[in-house]
């Protein structure tokens, strides 16, 4: 799946998504919920992109949709050129396992397992991972390595979750409120874990968040609203997370 | 070891108690089964050893005399292999301990070298050659009276008294159940069985250089029906009773029978039970893995797929089912070899070949990985095929309604009972399954207790209703009716009624069976045949009435008409019509009007035995006046009849059964704990957020609880209902020639079956509760599993 990319190459920079009028239809059975209403979307390789947008506007959806965790009523999106809206059950599961990185707003973690543990349980399915611990250390949390999800504060949580997507050397890293249950502070702390990986690991990484200050870390930002894709704006420079506020 | 493997035992450690709760319903399943193959097959396998060790015939026949060569003719025949010839003699006991009148057989000993019927000593010793006073008796009676060698006793044979020393106790196959003629029930207090040398018993029994009994095995391959015309035509002359083989020899006859009773409870009990929690396993795996929805789209979130996190949660339930397989496979051997050492002294075996085929172990794990592996991948499947978007939220609120309760107009309820009755309302099928969870493990409850109703109710039909006499008397053989005076004139004896008891083979089409017919009196007030609902039943003055199994062995109906061949008297066989079938659940018989029997016997109007209605304080007097008659051969009381039933034939079924009642309440306890507890696990986010919202614990435990009451409440009306169509199902399966279980349910069965599954769901319930007022409200609500 991760072959045939040449046709886009020429780009100027490579579109490791490309998603090209992407709906989503949720039947309730007396409504129908029109979460996406024709989204068209990219994400360049080794980019960081922010998405922005209302409660409510289909963010979630997009980005679930994109990390092959949902799947597309309507459209196609390409990843390196191949349709995974026509993937089989298996393939997807193939594509998570070796190229997407998760972050969930509310972790979830294994209760059951450490830190560590936790970042094992994916390193140990991947085909060129990082040692847990290395990845724990990328996150700062070379010291908590041996805690339980419950022993640990929010956005140590939130930073194991990070390690264990980053961990497997994904090619996207997909990130749905990484801070929204975070305080400011804490909140940088995630933000620069992600931003490092971005730039150390070269991972196309979106972002989701509420939180319009975050938005400067980006090099693009897409807004949302509604099931569209409203505006996109390119920063002309990527401010640090340390010079983030909110 | 790999993460997921960690957390696998992290996870089974984290809900331990259901874990065990689990294995312990999933081992109580498999003990039945081991437990009862166990038994069985200890008990057959023994059986065959002592048979063959103790050289058991193959056939017997009895006669009435015949000098010693004849023996040699029916050794010549082809087939037969060897034959014994032996004097048996009636006899009877003074035993100066027990009122009762002792009757006996006694049985001239073994005398070559490889000859049948071997003794095994218990205690004492075998009489000495040329010891003419010496005999030793039968283990069963010594241990009824607690009899040990040596001792003397005084014994009548052919109206001459003797004393003899009593040197040793023996036991031997031919007599490990000993019946009086005539008697319906084992008896080993009133009728007694011993043995001496030959030449003084032949001496006595005027048997001199004769006998009176042949015993033989037959070449391999050979069956008794294919001697038995030759021997019979051999004997004929001289009073032959007609060759018999094993399966009409009265102790292999009631021991086959008690272990065909055995083999069928030890079948229907463990393939109900095995059902029963095979399907609870499934259902209490699949709701457990039910919970782990959130932690499946994880994994899967992450790229395992959908094989490996079902592998994963197999694992899982592999340990518990392991836990189950290896607690029943244990639980069951010791149990099933502790009953089998229970059996072995109830039969008086000299030892016990304990035995378990491989076969019921692998039968067992089979049962154990289909049942916890189906509802494992079931599950699992199902919460895999969500996508992991939707799976990984915290499931939407659900969609509830107004209950019905609620909208038939019970609006007064507080907001936390309308949560009660909306949550069972909104998911229906888990509503209903738990309901079958606890219904069920009620229902084996009933199932166990049912037993001792069904033996209580037996009795009762049989001694209350049926056999209304105080004493019965048997004649040494038949004698005239004046005989009836003497009997009215003893003190006490208040009436007296005859009856005829012949042996007869009953013959319908190719079904034949041997039994006795009894000739009573029509209008007969102590020996009564009844029906069904226990209602007497006519005896007309033709024809022959048969009890109900009796005639489904033959095949016959009333209107069909039988072939009669009367063992002895007459000979004579006749085509008798069946009259009637009258229902008793105690053995099988045949019954005529006396008159009618008398006629085809050519016997004038002759009785072989009495029934009296006495007043038993003059018991005593009465039994010393009996012993002092020479024509009494033997007597019966009904306490007497009652005590050894339940002594003999009661107790081994009710030792199986009071095993099983305690493994349906393990089953019982295991499914309402785990219940109770996936409730809990299912709803602590809910709760605890009903507590943050500031509900007292007792509030939020009454939310959970109350919906378990809600849901006990229903199961176990519908649990006692299960139980009784089970016993019936179990009833049906378990006729046999000795009982016809009647399907009879005692009210305190059905309340001691509630009471068990009430206190374990109290009981679970308190643990629970426990576990509710400790919710760790800010964990609940941080993690998202
Ligand atoms: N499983 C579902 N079934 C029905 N409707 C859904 C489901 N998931 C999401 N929706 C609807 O789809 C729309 C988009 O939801 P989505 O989660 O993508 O929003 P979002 O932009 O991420 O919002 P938020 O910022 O609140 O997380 C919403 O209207 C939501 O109600
Ligand atoms: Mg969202």
């Amino acid at each position: 799946m991760a072959g045939g990319t040449s046709t886009l190459e020429s780009v100027v920079a490579e579109a490791v998504f490309s998603a090209r009028g992407v709906t989503k239809v949720y039947d309730m059975g007396e409504v129908q919920v029109h979460a996406l209403r024709g989204v068209d979307l990219e994400l360049f390789a080794g980019e960081m992109m922010v998405l922005l947008g209302p409660s409510g506007s289909g963010k979630s959806t997009i980005l679930n949709i994109l990390g092959g965790l949902d799947r597309a009523s309507g459209g196609t999106v390409l990843y390196r050129g191949l349709d995974i809206t026509k993937a089989r059950d298996k393939e997807l599961t193939q594509y998570r396992r070796r190229h997407v990185g998760f972050v969930f707003q509310f972790y979830n973690l294994i209760p059951s397992l450490t830190a560590l543990e936790n970042v094992a349980a994916v390193t140990e399915i991947a085909d060129n991972p990082m040692k847990p611990a290395e990845a724990l250390e990328m996150v700062g949390l070379g010291d908590r390595m041996h805690h339980f999800p419950s022993q640990l504060s929010g956005g140590q949580q939130q930073r194991v979750a990070i390690a264990r997507a980053i961990a497997k050397r994904p090619s996207v890293l997909l990130c749905d409120e990484p801070t929204g249950a975070l305080d400011s502070e804490t909140g940088v702390i995630v933000l620069e874990a992600i931003d490092r990986v971005n730039k150390e690991l070269r991972a196309a990484t979106a972002v989701i968040t509420h939180n319009a200050d975050i938005a400067g870390m980006a090099d693009r930002v897409v807004h949302m609203s509604n099931g569209h894709v409203t505006t996109v704006e390119q920063n002309e420079k990527r401010r640090s997370p340390k010079d983030l506020h909110w | 070891m790999r993460a997921l493997d960690i957390k696998l035992f992290r996870d089974l450690w984290h809900v331990r108690g259901q874990v065990i709760a689990i294995a312990c319903v999933l081992g109580a399943g498999i003990a039945t089964y081991v437990m009862s193959a166990a038994t069985l097959d200890s008990l057959l396998t023994t059986q065959a050893s002592l048979y063959r060790q103790y050289r058991f015939p193959e056939f017997f026949v009895g006669l009435k005399r015949a000098p010693a060569s004849v023996r040699d003719r029916v050794a010549a025949l082809p087939g037969v292999q060897v034959v014994e010839d032996r004097v048996i003699a009636p006899a009877n006991i003074e035993l100066p301990s027990y009122a009762m009148p002792v009757s006996g057989s006694i049985i001239s000993l073994p005398e070559h070298a490889g000859a049948l019927n071997l003794l095994h000593v218990h205690a004492g010793r075998l009489p000495e050659p040329g010891r003419d006073n010496e005999a030793v008796v039968s283990d069963g009676f010594a241990k009824a009276h607690k009899l040990i060698p040596d001792f003397p006793l005084n014994i009548t044979i052919n109206g001459k008294k003797k004393v003899f020393r009593i040197v040793g106790v023996v036991s031997t196959p031919e007599v490990i159940y000993q019946l009086a003629p005539g008697s319906i029930v084992p008896d080993f207090k009133s009728y007694c069985i011993l043995w001496m040398q030959r030449e003084p018993l032949e001496a006595a029994y005027n048997m001199t250089g004769a006998f009176n009994e042949l015993v033989g095995t037959l070449t391999p391959g050979t069956q008794v029906e294919d001697v038995a015309a030759a021997i019979d035509a051999i004997l004929r002359p001289y009073g032959g009773q007609g060759v018999f083989g094993r399966e009409t020899q009265i102790s292999h006859r009631y021991l086959s029978e008690e272990f065909k009773q055995l083999g069928v409870m030890a079948t229907v009990f463990p393939v109900i039970f095995l059902s029963v929690a095979a399907f609870l396993l499934n259902v209490v795996v699949g709701r457990l893995m039910a919970t782990q929805r959130g932690q499946i789209a994880i994994l899967k979130a992450f790229g395992y797929s959908t094989a490996s996190v079902v592998w994963h949660f197999l694992k899982f339930t592999a340990v518990i089912a392991a836990l189950g397989l290896a607690l029943g496979i244990a639980g069951g051997h010791w149990l099933g070899s502790g009953m089998a050492q229970l059996y072995k002294d109830v039969y008086r075996f000299p030892y016990l070949e304990f035995s378990l085929r491989p076969g019921v172990l692998l039968v067992s794990a089979l049962v154990s990985i289909v049942a916890a592996g189906v509802g494992t991948v079931v599950s699992v499947m199902r919460s895999a095929a969500e996508s992991p978007a939707v799976a990984m939220q915290p499931a939407p609120p659900g969609t509830y309604n107004i209950s019905l309760m609620e909208r038939l107009g019970a609006r007064w309820f507080a907001q936390p009972t309308r949560m009660i009755l909306r949550n069972i309302e909104r998911r229906p099928m888990k509503s209903l399954m738990s309901i079958g969870g606890v219904a069920m493990s009620t229902g084996i409850l009933v199932l166990g207790g049912f037993w001792g109703d069904a033996v209580d109710y037996m009795v009762f039909a049989q001694l209350r209703r049926a056999q209304l006499e105080d004493i019965s008397v048997t004649f040494v053989g038949p004698v005239s009716n004046r005989a009836l005076y003497s009997l009215a004139s003893l003190p006490g004896v208040s009436y007296v009624e005859p009856t005829r008891s012949v042996a007869a083979r009953l013959r319908f089409e190719q079904n034949s069976y041997r039994t006795a017919i009894t000739g009573i009196e029509p209008e007969g007030r102590l020996r009564r045949l009844l029906n069904d609902k226990l209602q007497p039943v006519e005896v007309p003055p033709e024809g022959i009435l048969l009890t109900d199994h009796l005639g489904k062995m033959l095949g016959v109906k009333p209107g069909d008409t039988l072939t009669v061949e009367l063992l002895e008297g007459s000979r004579a066989v006749r085509q008798v019509p069946v009259a009637a079938l009258v229902s008793e659940y105690i053995g099988v018989a045949g019954y005529m009007h006396r008159d009618s029997l008398n006629r085809v016997l050519r016997e004038g109007d002759s009785l072989s035995g009495a029934f009296l209605q006495a007043d038993m304080s003059y018991a005593p007097e009465i039994y010393r006046r009996l012993k002092a008659m020479p024509a009494v051969a033997g007597t019966g009381a009904r306490a007497q009849a009652l005590e050894s039933f339940y002594e003999t034939i009661a107790k081994q079924m009710l030792t199986f059964a009071f095993f099983n009642v305690i493994l349906a309440s393990t089953i019982a306890i295991g499914v309402v704990y785990n219940t109770v507890r996936i409730a809990l696990s299912e709803r602590s986010r809910e709760l605890a957020s009903l507590r943050v919202l500031g509900y007292t614990r007792g509030e939020v435990a009454y939310i959970l609880l109350g919906e378990l009451a809600v849901l006990v409440f229903l199961a176990i009306p519908a649990g006692l209902l299960f139980g009784r169509w089970l016993a019936g199902v179990m009833a049906q399966m378990s006729q046999t020639e000795l009982f016809r279980v009647p399907v009879v349910v005692d009210p305190s069965t059905y309340a001691l079956a509630a009471l068990v599954v009430a206190v374990s769901t109290v009981v679970s319930a308190a643990a629970v509760g426990r576990k509710v007022s400790h919710l760790d409200l800010v964990e609940v609500l941080k993690a998202r599993e």
